[in-house]
């Protein structure tokens, strides 16, 4: 989901900076400073998630956990994302320092787009199973289709590649869906006060 | 579990090192050299903002071959993707170009630097700055359990597949992170001993140097000379 440096517009990566530095800021606001090492965590389970192959075939690809960190850190997802790209860029040179903040936008609002719809629902009780595969779906789908979208304001004719995009991430999305079932339901059981 | 790989080796990037400039020029010159090429499209804007990365690759030995396997992959999509296959070819080849430029001119200039160095070169707010510090150590700390637990599974179940090596990994990130709360919340007290959120105090020299304005100044004319040829 990380789109590298040079395919973007000049246009588009300054829409992606200012989006993220709102996020960044009003997350930062709704953070209280006693749940920053709840962020940390979360955020550096983030980063080695990404770094977990899981085959698919003949195929593989890494887990990103968008839905659980949304689910878990509402508003707090876009410092926590930005922090573990930051890093993923610095150290590893996934990404880019350019496209950081489309990066962080687009997986931020992903994951804060699953919190605002399906938080209440998991942490009810009730279909909490369906609910948690259908965040874990979403966010993954919202991410694709996101990434989609920065690459055809880019060029109109990047619109086949995105529709490519989106396609190969049905796989990935299903895979996170059941993941985030799984997640959910341990961390209900065991640390409900992630949750809350 | 068959098929997982884990691999994690930040070590080498994680030391401070001397610079002859300032990390926040260095940063900052690196950074608007890249944007002047992510917006440059015309060939020879391109060849000149070349220049830089060919006189830091022969001064230091970068891979490129990890990116250019992503770039192949994506010249193929351009190709069978765009309207015309020439035009498209031309677009991946420009793509490929930028993307080496900015990967090697990164990799050559803020790699020395290290975490430390980009670390103080970076203004961020201080709720920002400890969460840097502490997903940073978080890493480490969750590193360490995730690889133990995920060969212990793979040892205890090699035979997993499907579903339940699915559940199996949710529950092993699950506990993991659980664990590791409680170490964290040690990190955080340390954090508070030395000052964190009451003014974390960053040891960091920014007096500007004249090498650091001479490098400036290079840097000013020659993402001029790269944007006033792009758009002439």
């Amino acid at each position: 989901m990380h789109i590298s440096e040079g395919i973007l517009s000049g246009s588009v990566l300054a829409a992606g900076w200012l989006g993220s530095a709102a996020g960044i800021s009003y997350g930062l606001k709704k953070t209280d400073t006693a749940k920053i090492v709840r962020t940390a965590l979360i955020s550096s389970a983030f980063f080695l998630a990404s770094l977990v192959n899981v085959r698919i075939g003949p195929s593989s690809t890494h887990l990103t956990l968008l839905a659980p960190m949304g689910l878990v850190l509402g508003f707090g997802v876009f410092p926590a994302v930005f922090v573990a790209l930051l890093l993923q860029a610095l150290l590893f040179h996934f990404g880019g320092l350019l496209v950081l903040g489309v990066n962080t936008f687009i997986m931020s609002a992903s994951a804060l787009l699953v919190y605002v719809l399906f938080g209440k629902f998991i942490r009810g009780g009730r279909y909490a199973v369906v609910f948690s595969f259908v965040a874990g779906v979403t966010a993954v789908m919202t991410g694709a289709c996101l990434v989609g979208a920065a690459l055809g304001m880019t060029d109109g004719n990047f619109f086949t590649a995105a529709k490519i995009i989106i396609i190969a991430h049905i796989p990935v999305a299903l895979i996170e869906g059941v993941v985030t079932v799984f997640l959910m339901s341990w961390l209900k059981k065991s640390a409900p006060e992630f949750l809350s | 579990m068959k098929g997982e790989t884990f691999t994690l080796n930040i070590a080498d990037y994680s030391t401070i090192t001397d610079c002859e400039t300032s990390p926040a020029v260095t940063l900052a010159c690196a950074v608007c050299y890249a944007l002047a090429v992510s917006v440059s499209d015309s060939l020879p804007a391109l060849c000149l903002a070349s220049v830089l990365p060919a006189v830091i690759m022969c001064r230091k030995k970068i891979n490129i071959t990890k990116i250019n396997i992503m770039n192949a992959i994506m010249l193929l999509t351009m190709i069978l993707t765009w309207p015309v296959a020439r035009e498209g070819f031309v677009r991946g080849v420009v793509i490929s170009l930028r993307v080496n430029m900015i990967y090697v001119t990164f990799a050559g200039m803020l790699a020395p630097l290290g975490i430390g160095g980009l670390y103080s070169a970076l203004i961020l707010p201080e709720k920002l700055r400890v969460l840097v510090i502490l997903t940073l150590r978080g890493i480490y700390i969750m590193h360490e359990r995730f690889s133990a637990a995920l060969v212990a599974l793979r040892l205890r179940a090699p035979e997993l597949r499907g579903v339940m090596k699915l559940r199996a990994f949710a529950y092993v990130v699950a506990s993991v992170v659980l664990q590791s709360s409680r170490k964290s919340e040690r990190m955080m007290y340390a954090v508070t001993c030395r000052g964190g959120f009451g003014g974390f105090r960053r040891d960091v020299n920014r007096s500007v140097t004249p090498r650091d304005v001479v490098m400036c100044a290079m840097f000013a004319v020659y993402i001029a000379v790269i944007v006033g040829c792009n758009y002439a």
